[in-house]
């Protein structure tokens, strides 16, 4: 695989919600960064309708149905719809199958009848848990590739939240040992992605199906999720925005794999990811509320091409089920984007969306469009291997924090950047050296297998 | 782009306002020595606690490295982290220090230390994220408790065997997904017919109050650091619903 070499934006500046460099068509006609910004909206079952694949496919038929009817009635023009794998979906890929068929049903009859533009994305679960079984040859690995085949029958896109490293990452992020965390995102996780995405993509050949991304959420959203708000004492937010940074090494496989995107929304990771490819990029903020608590509600609208929330369980609200509810809300989100795109307003709005939280957190402040870009362009300019790279990404974002006086740390902030900075700086140059370095340390990990990633 | 320099109309950092200063960790012992090896546990240096523990097990019984440096060291730790100057992490490194040096002196007893009580802990079928458990099992273990650990993706059959092979004193669940929280009600109804009234705390993810308090046996656990306070009730001979108006109101 070709490490990139180059950046696809010659600027932030030039990036702006709504237009990738690379726009994507599904196979149900549906253009995506293509000059409008699109809702993609994310529901989940409800405990127990996993109990049959009939129970399963009445909750998904409901909550898709909602978000489509939904905007048929309040007039939002286009629509993707996506689904992640609950366990069951996967394990048997008959069920996701059977739940891709079906959507793309309800949505080729909501276009029939009412022209309404609309795609369906299918996110298998990656059931293969690193520390219990080899990540290359495992009932579970075939499982995960059947479902891709399966789903990618019917469904406009695929993704997957990809778990390579996980198990170093879980051990050190409780650590706080960011030599480990980028032995698991960059070495690990960059392995195991070029593994999978290879097969992937050939599976989406094979059925016209779009390759969309993947994302570090198993990682860098747990770093995230346990940073927490500005009360939480799990882990330190400097340490989650480091991690965000060197995800940017190992999310960007796929799209060297030949992804082609709308890059998984999830993937807080993405501004940077469009930066460099130049692909569609689907992000979550302030609409993933229902899911997690964030920081970055706003900023990561700045360059979207797809809208998204993270998912939502199907229950029923005053104003409707929560699948039409955030389709409704998602929907009106982007029309203002979109109005700013016509009335030409879009930097100016793009700017208010930045500025909401560029200095509220360090999380938010490296994902805003510019230290996004300076992130990517580290990446690329050290691209002798997934882990030189993600060290790069990292120490720039480090610098470019500590660099701006308005971004506030408490004390235990600063410290721990300062420590960490240290640390990174002291690591090898070399990948070979890096990855001897870690597998001595890490060979008493609970089921960590090097082999899995052909290590 | 323009960059604005006056936030305080957008945002408010709490965090800024609130913050806790540095804190000295409180001296814990007269002897030399002991305070190192308490030094070394409440710093996290696990290298450093081994050397250190091997000096001080030259002349003292394990059992007063164990009591006079690790325990109290221990509760320093725990002080730390309740009074907010901690974070997970040094919590995590000093609980690995911990169990490092009782392996030490329990080598030196030539028997295993008398653990507490004992705990069952799992993740639910069908759910691979396992790091709220794991974060369980390493407070729990530094406490004093033996830690029977089940793993992710664990059958409901399997977690009521163990139970029915180990009697623990209290098993924890932990789920991410709410598709899959729905084998504690499950887990719950089977060891109860077994007899087996065994306080069951749950949590993780979306687990909630609401769900976890619907079914007999059952204890939200809203962080995992309450997991240790919640054993130690369970070894006082606290039952599930005591411990469930206690922790869940």
């Amino acid at each position: 695989m070709k490490l990139t070499n180059s950046m696809a934006y010659e600027s932030a500046e030039e990036m702006i919600f709504g237009t990738a460099k690379k726009p994507v068509r599904t196979k149900r006609g549906v253009e995506i960064g293509a000059g409008l910004v699109l809702p993609e909206i994310i529901t989940h079952p409800r405990p127990d309708s996993e109990r049959t694949i009939k129970s399963l496919l009445r909750e998904f038929e409901r909550a898709n149905g909602d978000a489509l009817e939904r905007c048929v009635l309040v007039g939002h023009p286009a629509i993707i719809v996506e689904n992640e794998h609950v366990f069951q979906m996967t394990h048997n890929s008959e069920w996701g199958m059977e739940i891709a068929a079906q959507t793309g049903r309800q949505i080729e009859e909501y276009h029939e009848k009412y022209g309404l533009e609309a795609a369906y994305r299918s996110t298998v679960a990656d059931i293969r848990k690193p520390d219990m079984m080899d990540m290359r040859n495992s009932d579970r690995t075939l499982e995960v590739l059947e479902s891709f085949d399966a789903c990618a029958k019917f469904a406009d896109i695929v993704s997957i939240e990809s778990m390579g490293g996980k198990e170093i990452f879980d051990y050190c992020i409780i650590r706080n040992d960011i030599s480990g965390l980028l032995f698991a995102q960059a070495v690990l996780g960059g392995r195991d992605m070029e593994w999978l995405w290879t097969r992937i993509v050939d599976i989406t050949h094979k059925n016209g199906c779009l390759p969309g991304g993947d994302t570090d959420c198993a990682r860098a959203n747990t770093a995230m999720f346990m940073a927490g708000g500005f009360l939480s004492k799990n882990i330190s937010h400097s340490l989650a925005a480091l991690c965000r940074a060197i995800s940017v090494s190992r999310t960007l496989v796929a799209f060297e794999c030949g992804a082609v995107g709308p890059g998984k929304n999830c993937a807080y990771e993405n501004p940077a990811i469009k930066a460099i490819t130049g692909v569609p990029i689907s992000t979550e903020g302030k609409t993933s509320a229902c899911a997690h608590m964030g920081l970055c509600g706003n900023v990561m609208a700045a360059v979207c091409d797809l809208w998204s929330n993270e998912a939502v369980e199907y229950h029923n609200m005053f104003g409707g089920s929560t699948s039409a509810v955030f389709t409704e809300i998602l929907g009106y989100d982007v029309a203002a984007m979109n109005t700013a795109i016509a009335l030409g307003y879009e930097k100016e709005f793009q700017s208010c969306l930045v500025n909401s939280d560029r200095y509220r957190d360090q999380q938010s402040f490296i994902l805003c469009p510019d230290i996004a870009w300076a992130i990517g362009k580290a990446v690329v300019e050290n691209n002798q291997s997934l882990y030189s790279r993600a060290r790069a990404a990292a120490i720039k974002c480090g610098e470019l924090m500590m660099g701006e006086p308005r971004l506030r740390f408490t004390s235990f902030e600063k410290e721990s950047l300062f420590d960490y900075m240290k640390e990174l700086a002291s690591l090898p140059e070399d990948e070979g050296d890096f990855i001897d370095m870690c597998l001595k340390k890490y060979e008493k990990v609970k089921g960590f297998r090097p082999a899995s990633y052909g290590l | 782009m323009k960059f604005i320099t006056e936030t305080s109309g957008i945002f408010t950092r709490y965090d800024i306002n609130v913050e806790v200063g540095r804190k000295e960790p409180r001296k814990i012992s007269e002897d030399e020595l002991l305070q190192k090896v308490a030094d070394c546990l409440i710093s996290g240096d696990e290298e450093e606690m081994e050397t250190t523990i091997r000096q001080a097990l030259r002349d003292r019984e394990p059992m007063e490295v164990i009591n006079k440096g690790l325990l109290r060291g221990m509760r320093e730790v725990s002080r730390l982290w309740d009074e907010g100057v901690y974070f997970l992490p040094q919590v995590i490194l000093s609980s690995d220090a911990m169990i490092a040096g009782i392996a030490l002196c329990e080598k030196k007893m030539g028997k295993t230390m008398e653990k507490k009580g004992r705990v069952i802990t799992h993740t639910a079928e069908g759910d691979i994220h396992d790091i709220g458990q794991v974060i369980v099992n390493a407070l729990l273990s530094a406490a004093g408790f033996e830690v029977i650990n089940l793993g992710a993706d664990v059958p409901v059959d399997v977690l009521v065997e163990a139970c029915k092979v180990h009697k623990p004193l209290m098993v924890t669940g932990t789920a991410l997904m709410t598709t899959t929280m729905t084998a504690f009600p499950k887990i719950a109804m089977r060891l109860k017919r077994l007899g087996l009234e065994i306080p069951f705390v749950c949590g993780g993810g979306a687990v909630n109050e609401e769900y976890v308090t619907s079914f007999d046996l059952g204890i939200w656990g809203k962080e995992a650091s309450q997991a240790v306070g919640m054993a130690e009730d369970a070894l006082n001979g606290l039952g599930w619903m005591e411990m469930r108006a206690k922790w869940n109101g």
